[in-house]
């Protein structure tokens, strides 16, 4: 079946081959499957050429057109492989007994002529900057007629993997006249497989990778597709997760409903009791041998906050969501007669300086103007990758409080929630952020709502999401030019599913994209290094997590973050006295600036006796990191050093180990 | 007095939890955020049971059998559960694929993962 000889597998530039392959998508299965509806639905797959007559006509006429085809392939470029060739016959069949849809076929046709009018160009031809521009206009009036029933979930990505790897295979099919249509082909296909987009730009270049490609493509569509229906998804997808989902749940679903709603009734008094403890707490702390005076008025002022509930949408306390806490600031603060802590911090953050230090700028910063919203979002950002992830979270809700709509909070709190658990909360701010950015793809007021979620409903959250995710993916142009942010919100998504591999193509597709977003501008890149060595690591490839990590490290050496990352990493290949000295030098991060912190407090309340230690310690330690201890802890139980892991308490000092750990 | 029974391995993980509520400001903070009882039947590759519950209600604490007035309650098998505790499993893959299964509250069982996030050691985002 290979009329094109090794044209289908090339991308690099031979025109009719991408039209091959363009044409060969088989884009019934996306006429079938809801998501699927891209531009490529326009042009429909092989299968159609089987059943519609004109189609008939046109593919005999290609038919006769292939002799010349090899031809061309070869004037572009050397080996084609023919791997992927034999892929596709399951996939033709499969792809065939499952097409349901009706009206592909009218679908099909009308752009189809159109295009046909459109691209009356001889084979051979490259293809020139107009036709391109119409293929475009084309493309973006096909894609709109198809907007509508492409919304709602399903599995698109998915869908295409088999489908383009049947268009490998499968024959000219339509027939279609032009080889510009090959052209099409590139950058119709990246919108659509959004993260494999970068993979196949990557490909266009190289020769090699086609074969590699399509088996990577197939290997992935197989066992993943499920067959929807594109008008009958919803009942589908419902029917499917009530076959899943244990009887007994589902019986009870109802009645715990009405439970919850009663339990949610109950609850509103607790808030209050929250917030009395919240002050309890605080000013349990402050009390250790601070001056009285001094604390009440921290105390005031820090509970403020406390009634208002951050109202953007979500009902924190009660849901499973995360309960909305007040930032706890530190007492000493070394940058509070400073006349722009702001500034500094930021120069500090972009000198890669030490992030307890930034941090505290952008505290004093806040302290000094509590609506400067650019400051809290530094903080939580600072915090983040400081590994304070509780302080970063109330930063950013913070932030977010003040400025619903800012993007780099809501990002920010996304991975955040993501870290600590909080997935359906990740979802629904991820959707925001989107609401946000994309307001055509979801309007604000069709965010979904804030209540709580079973794993049943958080699934179906996530599908939601995932799906406006990937329609914004494909509003791109090409692999280049995807918005980095948008992927990196595909990946959080795709991360929190655990779907590891896609996740990486994302992040993977963030850092070559060159379109600037907000991930990769240089200042950030290093965080995109993080996310993708972190994916790597929770999918079990250690070392090439490590090698991401020692990017971003490379970049920013007082990465915090990174550096316990790198810890975990080693516990993962067994390396665990190394793994103790990366998360020893994280802790030394935190505290040579606690360290230095005290020494200037020392000077500023004029050192003497009544300064000690302990007083000190209080004054420099709100947020402490417990991953990084509790880690630590686990090293030396499991090196068998129980003794080590005995002195390990929050806030122990890094230096007692130095002798045994080199960091 | 350790939570482990020799017959279930992953009940170690009660253990350690409970090590993770060890002060009163960790029982409050786990209260605020659970705020249920977790109950957990395990299930040996011998065919045994035996529950655990984890009170984020009233106590913040640890113990053995299933807890008064368990809020959720959860049956899993023994492997399944070192998985999940570990972070090599999570508790939503493992309920959509049947392995766990909930009674009770279902809706609170999803506030289990900030909980046992605490206790995993996996790379952070």
């Amino acid at each position: 079946m290979s009329f094109l000889g090794g044209a289908e597998c090339s991308t690099a530039g031979n025109p009719l081959s991408q039209f091959a392959k363009h044409v060969q998508n088989d884009n019934s299965l996306q006429h079938d499957r809801l998501v699927g509806r891209g531009p490529n639905g326009a042009l429909g797959g092989f299968r159609s050429a089987g059943r519609s007559t004109p189609q008939d006509e046109m593919m005999n006429g290609f038919l006769h057109q292939t002799p010349n085809m090899p031809e061309m392939p070869l004037e572009h470029q050397g080996p084609m492989g023919h791997a992927h060739v034999h892929v596709d016959p399951h996939h033709a069949v499969h792809l065939r007994a499952k097409s349901t849809s009706p009206t592909w076929a009218g679908d099909f046709q009308n752009p189809q002529a159109a295009m046909e009018a459109a691209f009356n160009v001889p084979p051979g031809t490259q293809f020139s900057a107009d036709e391109f521009s119409k293929f475009q206009q084309m493309n973006g009036s096909a894609s709109s007629s198809h907007a509508s029933p492409m919304t709602g979930g399903g599995m698109m990505s998915q869908a295409q993997r088999p489908m383009m790897a049947g268009g490998g295979m499968m024959g000219m099919g339509m027939g279609i006249g032009g080889m510009s249509y090959g052209m099409m082909q590139r950058p119709m296909y990246q919108p659509m497989s959004t993260m494999y987009g970068p993979q196949l730009s990557q490909q266009q270049q190289q020769q090699q990778q086609p074969q590699h490609h399509d088996q990577a493509l197939e290997g992935k569509g197989k066992g993943k597709v499920v067959e929807l229906d594109d008008t009958k998804w919803e009942e589908q997808f419902a029917q499917m997760e009530l076959h899943n989902q244990p009887d007994e749940a589902l019986a009870m679903e109802p009645e715990l409903n009405k439970m919850d709603e009663e339990l949610l009734h109950s609850e509103t008094g607790y808030g209050d009791l929250e917030s009395i403890w919240r002050g309890l707490q605080n000013e349990q702390e402050a009390m250790k041998d601070m001056d009285v005076e001094e604390d009440f008025a921290k105390f005031d002022s820090s509970n403020f906050g406390g009634d208002n509930l951050g109202d953007w949408g979500m009902h924190g306390r009660i849901g499973a969501d995360p309960p909305i806490q007040d930032y706890l600031f530190e007492d000493e603060n070394m940058f509070q007669d400073q006349p722009n802590p702001f500034e500094e911090g930021v120069r500090i953050m972009s000198e890669g300086g030490n992030l307890s230090l930034a941090a505290l700028a952008f505290e004093a910063a806040v302290q000094k103007n509590p609506d400067h919203v650019e400051a809290w979002v530094y903080l939580g950002s600072a915090q983040a990758q400081n590994e304070k992830e509780e302080a970063a979270i109330r930063a950013l809700e913070h932030a977010m409080k003040l400025d619903p709509n800012n993007l780099a909070a809501q990002m920010g709190l996304a991975v955040s929630y993501t870290n600590e658990g909080y997935d359906s909360t990740a979802y629904r701010t991820l959707e925001r952020w989107l609401s946000v950015k994309y307001p055509h793809i979801i309007a604000p007021q069709d965010l979904s709502s804030a209540a709580e979620l079973g794993f049943t409903d958080r699934a179906q959250l996530h599908e939601r999401v995932t799906n406006l995710f990937l329609d914004a993916a494909r509003l791109a142009p090409d692999g280049d030019h995807m918005d980095p942010d948008v992927q990196v919100g595909l990946g959080v998504l795709f991360y929190g599913a655990e779907d590891y591999d896609k996740a990486v193509d994302c992040f993977q597709a963030a850092l070559h994209s060159s379109e600037l977003g907000a991930s990769n501008e240089r200042s950030q890149i290093h965080l995109l290094w993080n996310r993708l060595g972190a994916t790597l690591a929770n999918s079990g490839r250690s070392e090439e997590a490590i090698a991401a990590y020692e990017k971003a490290l490379a970049i920013h050496p007082n990465f915090v973050r990174a550096r316990y990352n790198l810890g975990v990493s080693c516990i993962n290949i067994g390396c665990h006295a190394e793994a103790a000295g990366h998360l020893l030098s994280a802790l030394d991060m935190h505290k040579s600036v606690e360290k230095s912190g005290r020494e200037k407090a020392r000077e500023i309340l004029g050192g003497g006796d009544n300064l000690t230690d302990a007083r000190l310690e209080a004054m420099t330690t709100q947020n402490r990191s417990t991953t990084l201890y509790d880690t630590l802890r686990r090293v030396f139980t499991q090196m068998g050093r129980r003794d080590l892991a005995e002195k390990v308490v929050v806030g122990v000092d890094p230096d007692i180990f130095r002798g045994e750990f080199d960091f | 007095m350790s939570l482990k029974n020799d017959k279930f391995p992953a009940s170690a993980a009660f253990d350690a939890i409970s090590q993770a509520l060890a002060t009163d400001a960790d029982k409050k903070d786990a209260i605020k955020q659970g705020n249920a009882v977790f109950a957990f039947t395990l299930k040996n590759t011998a065919g045994e049971t035996e529950s655990w519950h984890i009170d984020l209600k009233n106590k913040g604490e640890v113990g053995k059998g299933l807890g008064e007035k368990p809020t959720v309650s959860l049956t899993l098998s023994d492997a399944d559960f070192g998985n999940l505790v570990t972070g090599k499993a999570n508790a939503q893959r493992l309920f959509m694929s049947g392995k766990l299964k909930i009674k009770g509250d279902v809706m609170k069982a999803t506030k289990l993962d900030p909980i046992l996030k605490k206790a995993q050691t996996k790379a952070k985002l």
